[in-house]
């Protein structure tokens, strides 16, 4: 992979910056093993947006994450299709943060062409408002996206602007409460 | 809420949409489903022109329990036996990557003999699954024949995980930290003797089914979904590996011993209805092969799971676990807020995003392919709904 | 051990008798005599042996069983017994009652089933009955907006055309209800119904699936339609004949199926397009379109429906005994005396029985093979079906014809050729 190396001949400036906010990961087994590509990926997201923009929350054996803000997705999404050879989504959930008064969109990206990025997840999140929550779609990066971000709108009450369909999916015809997945929504009796 | 009233709008739109379609005379609008014998639960409203399907609309949730928001109320253990309702007849892999996240969450590792008998359930579980999932593809096609043997020989597969984890259908198997309970004796020998019984049959099943002229003609060149459509619509499994693209999940990013057994990716590439039913056929003759090396190499004695503490947690963080399951890619997104309790659990599972092929398959295509294409995608209604 | 009830009284009892006794005497002087008169004064009585049947004749029966013999031999003479019994309906409903139960075991064993095991203790014999009499004791539901007297009619029509169809088929040399010079034509023109039925039944639905199923129905029999004469047609000119029971005697010495296998084999093939059985049940594609036509079909309405479908089914398989299999013919295996020394008179001719025995066993070979595909195949999709009856069968078809017109003009069969009796 021609890009990979020149991945890391880019970002070797910054990859001791990067390296500090690679957190030490949880399992024992895994200590041992090196993060270069892991890191190289990150690396060439740093270099080509800058770190206000990416702020690279994890690095981990196939996994790394990665907070931008949501008017920036569209163009990090793109980057990450077009250079990086991210092709579909795996999953778009939403985790709500009533303390931080924010919901956080993660879409975990993955590739089908490049086998050698077969085994790695890169979770692309990115934090809304949580009174106003709205954020560009990413379907027309990620056609795979639909259905997930359609579930997350009903699910979390986030609103997709491009997206097709914002109406509901999984949820009663008639549901008529808050989305059940923020955290003020208690199930009866717990 | 603002798009409250864009909700609003769109639906207006809708509705004028409707009332243009009854004048529209050559249009028939069919509701497949929840009622209908070929849908499972699970709904698409589609139109004909003639013969031809030229919209189609799915329209899940008739099942949704909510599985996600009820992880948050309970702990780690306690969610294990309602997180395997979404798919009984898979069970154990539906449990596998959600202990692989809890595991890396709260940091266990897993005794080997442990892994090696996880593996091995889950192979057995896929059969099940598998074999299931045949026989309602045999009777959507009309072969009841097709219908009742591989529900009569998924009892072996069932038999045995009875005898291994006590349960026939739901057996709670997988735990944080390995498994519950070791092999009965004499386990590895009945399960050779069934596994080989079963490839016999396998032979059968290909003689009555796959190489039925009729089944041919109905299936071949059916649905096509080419290679590059797989992978912009995000698909997986076997609906992946028909269009020609060998992932697998267990050769992709081996978890557990996976990367110590030695098997084939079963792939094809011609991506129409017939591959997609003829995938999951190979991966269970490859399934087989893998029952038999899991069993020659597993370790003869040791622990089988690590010493939990009665309610486990572990620091703040999140884990993004799969495995493959009978569907494809199944994972779990957890994110734990260091309390014994998961902050947010997340099922990516292979039928919800299998399910994004249908239109574009069905669109197009005549009304008698219906049932031969939706049930190829490996759809598991209540797994896609939660 | 049994006890009275508390307030018996032998009074009561002896009393209730007396009323019941009272009540009996009653109704036989006022209905059962006078109808007895009724029928002596007004009812012609049928002359047995040369005498009248009378009440004396009738009641010394009870004394000497010998003497009922001839009025069963008149009884079965009958056309009302043809009608009802022999050839007729009864002995095609049972065969396609047994028809049923084969089905249901054969299928079973060919899927490593069992099948119905309790109803009627021995393998689920009974299992039809059970389901008779809960598809009677269903409640029919109409839909809304259904054309109601088509709803109603077409069930009813759908079995009359069946048994008609059953009226035609010879089942032994004489035993025929419509003896007609025509008989082949009349069976082809009473199939011809059966797509007007299902289609009429699908638009008197009122309701989608059936709709396409009915529209399904109609172009599968209608493509069948012509292959299914075509292949009856080297039958009819090696016959010379169009009556259905000169055509099982043709075929005496070697039967037709031996000269006109392509013609056999596209029969079969276009009765089960006709019957809607697997791989040809588009009509109730039962995944696609629910359950086609008979979608909207409860209770009796569906249970008439099978009936007919099931008698049709015995209909067309003892055609294609009557067109290729030589009808009747076989070795006479039931000797000429029930008992040594006792002929049994003019109820029991060895002939008609040997004749009976061997047309029920090929027609149930037959139904045989027409029930095995559906262990077998799927379901098969209506473009190919179309493709299949309109491109392939038909000039099948015409390959024997010309075998047929070659046989007959070279003097080897047809009427005075030299394998011909």
């Amino acid at each position: 992979m021609s890009s990979n190396q020149s991945n890391t001949q880019n970002g070797s400036e910054q990859k001791e910056k990067v390296s500090e906010s690679v957190q030490t990961s949880l399992s024992k087994k895994t200590e041992t093993i090196t993060l270069e590509f892991e890191s190289s990926i990150v690396n060439h997201l740093v270099t080509r947006f800058t770190d206000k923009v990416v702020q690279v929350v994890y690095v981990r054996p196939g996994r790394t994450k990665i907070l931008v803000p949501p008017n920036e997705i569209v163009q990090v999404a793109t980057f990450l299709k077009d250079t990086l050879k991210f092709d579909h989504a795996e999953s778009v959930s939403g985790t709500d943060y009533p303390k931080d008064n924010q919901i956080e969109v993660i879409y975990h990206l993955s590739s089908y062409s490049d086998e050698k990025l077969s085994s790695h997840v890169l979770a692309l999140s990115t934090r809304v408002d949580r009174n106003d929550s709205r954020m560009p779609t990413l379907i027309d990066v990620f056609k795979s996206t639909e259905y997930h971000e359609r579930e997350t709108f009903e699910m979390l009450g986030v609103y997709f602007e491009g997206h097709p369909r914002n109406e509901r999916f999984l949820l009663p015809e008639d549901w008529a409460d808050i989305p059940p997945l923020r955290k003020e929504f208690r199930i009866k009796g717990r | 809420m603002e798009n409250l009233d864009e909700k609003f709008n769109e639906t207006i739109k809708m509705g004028l949409e409707i009332v243009k379609e009854t004048e529209e005379d050559r249009l028939m609008t069919l509701s497949v489903g929840p009622q209908h014998p070929g849908s499972g639960h699970f709904r698409f409203t589609i139109k004909v022109d003639g013969d031809y399907i030229v919209y189609c609309d799915p329209d899940p949730g008739y099942v949704h329990r909510g599985e996600e928001k009820m992880c948050e109320y309970r702990n780690y253990i306690q969610n294990i036996p309602h997180l395997e309702r979404p798919v009984i007849h898979d069970s154990t892999n539906i449990t596998y990557s959600y202990s692989l996240a809890v595991e890396e969450l709260t940091n266990i590792q897993v005794p080997l003999r442990g892994q090696y008998i996880r593996a091995l359930a889950s192979e057995l579980n896929r059969q099940v699954y598998t074999l299931y999932w045949l026989g309602i593809y045999g009777i959507f096609l009309g072969h009841s024949t097709m219908f009742m043997w591989p529900l009569g020989d998924r009892e072996l597969f069932i038999d045995l995980l009875e005898a291994l984890t006590g349960a026939r259908v739901t057996h709670a198997f997988n735990i944080p930290g390995g498994v519950r309970n070791d092999m009965p004796e004499g386990f590895k020998d009945r399960c050779l003797r069934q596994v080989a019984y079963f490839e016999k049959r396998l032979v059968e099943y290909e003689d009555i089914f796959y190489n039925n002229p009729l089944f041919r003609q109905r299936t071949e060149g059916v649905g096509i979904l080419t290679k590059e459509d797989a992978i912009k619509l995000g698909v997986t499994g076997s609906v992946l590996r028909a269009s020609g693209i060998p992932f697998d999940v267990r050769k992709a990013e081996p978890y557990d011993i996976y990367n110590e057994i030695d098997f084939k990716v079963q792939y094809m590439k011609t991506g129409d209805s017939f591959a997609r039913s003829m995938v999951p056929f190979l991966d269970m003759r490859e399934s087989c092969q893998i029952i038999r090396t899991l069993l020659d190499k597993m370790p003869q004695s040791g622990e089988v799971r690590a010493k939990l503490q009665p309610n486990p947690k572990g620091p703040a963080g999140e884990s993004y676990k799969r495995v493959e399951s009978g569907r494809g890619a199944l994972g779990y997104y957890i994110v734990s807020d260091g309390t014994p309790k998961p902050y947010r659990v997340k099922l990516s599972v292979g039928s919800f995003r299998n399910i994004l092929a249908l239109p574009y398959l069905l669109i197009g295509s005549k009304l008698a392919d219906m049932p031969s294409i939706y049930w190829s995608l490996n759809y598991w209604p209540v797994e896609a709904d939660r | 051990m049994a006890t009275a009830p508390k307030d018996f009284r032998f009074g009561n009892f002896v009393g209730s008798l007396i009323q019941l006794i009272f009540w009996i005497l009653i109704i036989v002087t006022l209905v059962g005599l006078p109808l007895i008169f009724i029928i002596l004064f007004y009812v012609p009585l049928p002359p047995i042996n040369g005498e009248v049947l009378t009440p004396y004749l009738f009641f010394s029966m009870m004394v000497d069983p010998t003497r009922t013999i001839p009025i069963i031999n008149f009884m079965i003479h009958t056309d009302m017994f043809r009608v009802a019994v022999f050839p007729g309906f009864t002995y095609a409903a049972l065969l396609a009652a047994a028809t049923i139960f084969i089905e249901r075991k054969f299928l079973a064993k060919m899927q490593l089933r069992i099948g119905p095991l309790y109803a009627g203790k021995i393998e689920g014999i009974l299992q039809l009955i059970a389901d008779g009499l809960k598809l009677i004791s269903k409640e029919i539901i109409v839909p809304s907006g259904a054309d109601k007297l088509i709803f109603w009619t077409a069930p009813v029509a759908f079995v009359v055309t069946a048994a008609a169809v059953v009226s035609l088929i010879p089942a032994a040399p004489g035993w025929v209800v419509a003896d007609l010079d025509v008989g082949i034509i009349a069976v082809f023109a009473f199939l011809g119904f059966f797509p007007l039925i299902a289609l009429l039944f699908s638009w008197a639905s009122n309701s989608k699936y059936p709709f396409i199923g009915g529209m399904r129905a109609l172009h599968q029999m209608i493509a069948f339609e012509i292959p299914f004469i075509l292949s009856a047609l080297p039958v009819v000119i090696l016959a010379g004949s169009l009556n259905l029971t000169d055509m099982a005697n043709a075929q005496y010495p070697y039967w037709f199926v031996f000269f006109l296998p392509i013609s056999a084999f596209v029969f079969y093939i276009s009765s089960l397009a006709e019957l809607e059985r697997i791989p040809f049940d588009l009509p109730e594609a039962e995944s696609e379109i629910v359950a086609g036509w008979l979608t909207e079909t409860s209770g009796m309405i569906y249970g008439l429906i099978q009936l007919g479908t099931y008698v049709k089914l015995y209909a067309l398989a003892g055609l294609f005994v009557i067109l290729f299999l030589g009808g009747w013919a076989g070795p006479q295996i039931f000797p000429e005396e029930i008992l040594p020394g006792y002929t049994g008179e003019k109820i029991y001719n060895a002939t008609t029985v040997n004749a009976v025995f061997w047309f029920t066993l090929k027609t149930l070979g037959m139904i045989m093979l027409i029930l095995l595909p559906r262990g077998i195949n799927p379901r098969i999709r209506i473009d190919i079906l179309l493709h299949t009856g309109w491109y392939k069968l038909i000039v099948w078809a015409f390959i024997n014809i010309f075998v047929a017109l070659l046989l007959v003009y070279g003097g080897i069969l047809g009427p005075g050729g030299l394998l011909s009796t």
